[in-house]
């Protein structure tokens, strides 16, 4: 029963999730339009395309690299929404990765896909009621948000967030997380302007720890 | 300008979409419990996914939306509320606005050169730079799953695959390149080994870090469990005291 009930469930999950990214990739191109007409000011498609050769190239090979390496990490509903609702990086990712930690579920497995949906589901639905809530109180919140007081914490979520997760993820795997922390530490620190590229770091530095992962996963198993 | 781009049609344009997504998410949801109850998995497992997702997403929720009152002063509200409720990035939304006002003419991006052309054109540049993932996942998220999935068997047996490894794996690297570059900044930020740049990010990375593992002990040796659940949102709130305070 669990196997044509899991098939049905995925071949279901492809078609909702093509639907509605397509739906809101149609709705996101479309609402620049709309609001232009309401303006009384359509797009300037000249300065946008050059915009986009400027600025797009880069966000479009970091949209491929994105999809290439976290699609697998949040399987097929919820790589669907994490690319629908976006801060993949500040957020889904660490998001879906905590909550298989907590269920102890596996890459690949249909547990591990619901987990991984539930997650970025339930995270996405967060942010959209903070945000909506924010906009509808903006007026009050704005200058408690703005204090000066508050803005080192504000500034330093990610921070927090890694600081975290490094300790959830690197006490259970000391050997491999020495080498690419401190590959990349010397890397930030003796290159510094690559700091301003810490996204794209983040490549190479996966790359690393996936082959040493391999090496040790592949004694481990020449050992057994 | 600003009065127009904080108008009711945008104001209901916008929402739509965001309602739509969250919809999307609403259906998403409902479906993965629901299967996850058929294929017999834990309800309390299930319960306690969702009950941490949340508490885990509100404060770099409310990270995003101080991006929202950031921009809402140069592009009005509604927008940069649509853009980071759907398919934005806090770090992508401002340097692509800001990118996309200079390309239309504007020296700097801000309410008082706004016309409703450059507002449009802005508006498109930004939705067309970050759309890409999502063209992606709609033609490849399937054939590119079925390709990675690895032996069924495997599976069955509830094994741990390479797969598995790998991913973590990918993380330790995501979060060594983050805790890197915040030692990289502090060493070398304003100039090689100088030992002069922010040291904030150090210090809320290992307060939040220590109070994880306090978090850890509690629920691994003091049978706690349901701390499980707010220990990230409660070490990031540690963390962030931290930097208000240093």
């Amino acid at each position: 029963m669990n196997e044509k009930y899991l098939e049905k469930y995925e071949r279901k999950t492809h078609v909702i999730g093509r639907t509605a990214t397509a739906v809101t990739l149609v709705m996101l191109v479309g609402a620049p339009f709309l609001i232009g007409s309401i303006l009384g000011a359509l797009p300037d498609l000249s300065a946008a395309a050059k915009g986009f050769l400027s600025v797009g190239i880069i966000w479009t090979v970091s949209s491929v690299v994105e999809f290439l390496v976290y699609t697998p990490m949040l399987g097929a509903g919820g790589g669907y929404l994490a690319f629908i609702t976006g801060n993949l990086i500040n957020m889904k990712i660490p998001c879906a990765m905590n909550a298989r930690e907590i269920a102890g579920t596996h890459t690949g497995t249909p547990e591990n896909e619901i987990i991984s949906t539930l997650s970025i589901a339930a995270s996405s639905l967060t942010t959209i009621t903070v945000l909506a809530l924010g906009v509808l109180l903006l007026v009050p919140l704005q200058p408690v948000l703005q204090s000066e007081a508050l803005q080192p914490a504000f500034a330093n979520v990610v921070p927090a967030l890694f600081g975290a997760m490094a300790y959830q993820y690197f006490r259970r795997n000391i050997k491999l997380a020495c080498v690419p922390l401190t590959i990349m530490t010397l890397l930030f620190t003796f290159v510094p302007s690559l700091i301003s590229q810490t996204s794209i770091m983040i490549i190479p530095a996966g790359a690393i720890s996936i082959g040493l992962a391999w090496l040790m996963w592949r004694r481990k198993g020449l050992q057994a | 300008m600003l009065s127009q781009l904080n108008s009711a049609p945008l104001y209901l344009i916008c929402g739509s979409i965001v309602a739509f997504v969250a919809a999307v998410c609403i259906v998403f949801m409902v479906r993965a419990y629901k299967a996850g109850i058929a294929i017999g998995m834990d309800p309390v497992k299930l319960k306690r996914t969702l009950t941490s997702s949340v508490t885990f997403s509100i404060l770099p929720s409310v990270g995003i939306l101080l991006g929202v009152i950031a921009l809402s002063g140069s592009l009005g509200t509604p927008w940069p509320w649509l853009r980071l409720s759907v398919i934005g990035a806090l770090h992508y939304e401002t340097q692509v606005a800001q990118a996309a006002a200079e390309r239309v003419g504007l020296t700097t991006l801000s309410a008082a050169e706004m016309t409703p052309v450059a507002f449009s054109t802005i508006a498109l540049l930004m939705s067309v730079c970050i759309m890409w993932g999502m063209v992606l996942s709609f033609f490849f998220n399937k054939a590119y799953l079925q390709k990675l999935s690895g032996d069924p068997k495997e599976k069955k047996d509830g094994k741990k695959s390479f797969g598995d490894t790998a991913m973590v794996a990918m993380f330790i690297g995501l979060v060594s390149t983050y805790i890197g570059s915040y030692i990289g900044g502090f060493v070398s930020g304003k100039g090689t080994l100088s030992f002069q740049g922010d040291l904030t990010p150090i210090i809320v990375a290992a307060v939040s870090g220590l109070c994880m593992a306090g978090f850890i002990y509690l629920t691994e040796k003091k049978n706690m469990v349901w701390l499980e659940s707010f220990s990230i949102a409660g070490s990031m709130l540690a963390g962030m005291l931290a930097a208000i305070l240093f």
